[in-house]
């Protein structure tokens, strides 16, 4: 048989799967940047007016002043910007197998593509939300520190929780529907279970047990990481080892549940 | 060289009869020895078959006896419980084929992406677009969101792009229902091309008179059973038989 396009050089499985997570990605984006006029305004718009909530009732209202958690504005962003992240991430994960059903029943991609794409999309909405700290924190006069390089460290390590709680949720929420909204609310259990509006720090001073279980929340470590390139202070290494520890095995979890449940999801959908 | 284009092996594949029936995790993770449960039938079982490169092949059976399940498994899309699938060489599947499509991007952004996804590279793209567009006569809606096209030119334009994935291998479910007769028929003749050129086809359809047109070979499933195997005049004969139809 002799037909040029039948011998068209193939794809490795690896630069495939980069490129239609590429795609994938840039299409999520572009349909959220096309359909509304304030486009990249919105992906800022959440976390400033949270930040804008939490800094008035603790520094106006109840006239917080913690030692080395100053500007509390700069303190905030700085686990609030990644958490929308997270939040964004997670919640949309509930619905990656709903949302792309017409192309995953008609196309072979690497089903893990649907949740890594959303991950990915939502990551680029937080890289793009940094400029939002940059501008709050010449404005308050934040000094940056050499720390600041754990801020790639932390960027991997987020990467890698979020893709394994996402591959944990997509699959299981296609069998209990009621898991969409429980996941919601652990979220929002979750937001004020880890040091968003308030250090890790905080966690020492209820107690040395605290402290220690709180650590076994990867977004404690996470965060801790963020912020240390403001607030050197809040690098809590106990923390971080175990939020590391932490995020590589939710994310073998993930991938163990996802595989194991592909079968059964395919059906389904 | 030895290997078929397809090759499917005892191939079997279960699917809940209730679809409501309560689930557990044991069931959602039980891998894929574990034993049928009453709530399930099997929807194909010992399907065995090869189909060589360069080989039409059309599928027959009545309405609900696994000819869909089968293209899927094919397809790669849903997966075998027992047995192995195995397709050799990249594939263009003519199913659902409106599902890459994206309502708010224009047409231009949608046969990209859509192009894209099923593994074409840029350039490759760039340089065909202009005859996909051409075959899809749709010219004129190049930035008009995907959204606003009619639903003839939807199925128009993703047929368009899928069957100029220069895949060695085509599969078609009846998605060609669609669409007015001068275009069907041109997407029968655009298949025409592609199986001159030596594509292998794996096609799906009721209508007699189209399997006569593609497919010198056919396979006739019945109750989730390969029950022949042979040309195509064959299985449609036996078929007719069965079902009390003349030809």
């Amino acid at each position: 048989m002799s037909n040029s396009a039948l011998e068209r050089p193939a794809w490795s499985p690896a630069a495939r799967y980069r490129h239609v997570l590429w795609l994938l990605t840039r299409r999520d984006l572009r349909v959220r940047y096309s359909t509304s006029a304030l486009g990249y305004f919105w992906s800022i718009l959440d976390p400033l007016v949270m930040a804008a909530i939490y800094w008035f009732v603790f520094t106006q209202i109840f006239n917080r002043s913690v030692e080395g958690e100053d500007p509390y504005i700069v303190f905030m962003l700085l686990a609030l910007l990644p958490w929308t992240w997270f939040n964004g991430a997670v919640s949309d994960s509930t619905r990656a197998f709903t949302r792309g059903a017409k192309l995953i029943r008609s196309t072979k991609i690497p089903r893990t593509i649907w949740v890594a794409s959303i991950v990915c999309s939502k990551g680029v909405e937080f890289v793009a939300s940094l400029p939002v700290l940059a501008v709050f924190a010449i404005a308050t006069g934040a000094q940056l520190q050499w720390q600041s390089v754990y801020f790639v460290l932390a960027i991997v390590v987020q990467f890698i929780l979020t893709l394994g709680v996402g591959m944990i949720v997509a699959p299981l929420v296609v069998f209990f529907r009621d898991l969409e909204r429980a996941v919601k609310l652990v979220l929002r259990f979750l937001f004020y279970a880890s040091p968003i509006i308030y250090g890790v720090s905080a966690y020492a001073k209820v107690g040395p047990e605290f402290h220690f279980v709180a650590a076994f929340n990867p977004l404690s470590g996470i965060f801790s990481l963020y912020r240390g390139a403001f607030f050197p202070d809040q690098l809590d290494w106990f923390t971080i080892a175990v939020g590391i520890v932490m995020s590589a095995l939710i994310f073998a979890l993930g991938l163990y549940v996802f595989k194991r449940s592909e079968r059964a999801v395919l059906k389904e959908i | 060289m030895a290997t078929g284009a397809i090759e499917v092996n005892g191939a079997g594949i279960r699917f809940r009869r209730n679809r409501r029936s309560r689930r557990n995790f044991k069931d959602l993770f039980a891998g894929r020895q574990r034993r049928t449960l009453a709530s399930e039938f099997w929807a194909l079982r010992d399907i065995s078959f090869t189909v060589q490169p360069g080989e039409a092949i059309g599928v027959v059976g009545r309405n609900g006896q696994g000819k869909s399940t089968l293209l899927k498994l094919v397809a790669g899309v849903i997966l075998a419980d027992e047995g192995a699938v195995e397709v050799h060489g990249g594939v263009a599947p003519l199913i659902e084929i409106t599902g890459g499509f994206v309502d708010d991007l224009t047409v231009r952004d949608n046969v990209y992406l859509t192009a894209g996804l099923h593994g074409m590279k840029k350039h490759e793209i760039a340089e065909r677009f202009d005859e996909i567009i051409d075959f899809a006569e749709i010219g004129d809606f190049l930035d008009t969101p995907y959204k606003h096209l009619s639903s003839g030119m939807k199925v128009r334009i993703a047929f368009s792009v899928v069957s100029r994935l220069e895949e060695p291998i085509i599969l078609v479910d009846e998605v060609l229902a669609v669409g007015d007769k001068a275009f069907k028929e041109k997407c029968y003749r655009r298949i025409e091309e592609l199986l001159a050129g030596g594509r292998t086809l794996f096609f799906v359809s009721h209508n007699e008179k189209d399997l006569r047109r593609f497919c010198k070979r056919g396979l006739y499933l019945d109750k989730g059973q390969l029950v022949l195997d042979a040309s195509i005049t064959q299985v449609l004969s036996k078929y007719n038989k069965d079902y009390g139809l003349t030809p």
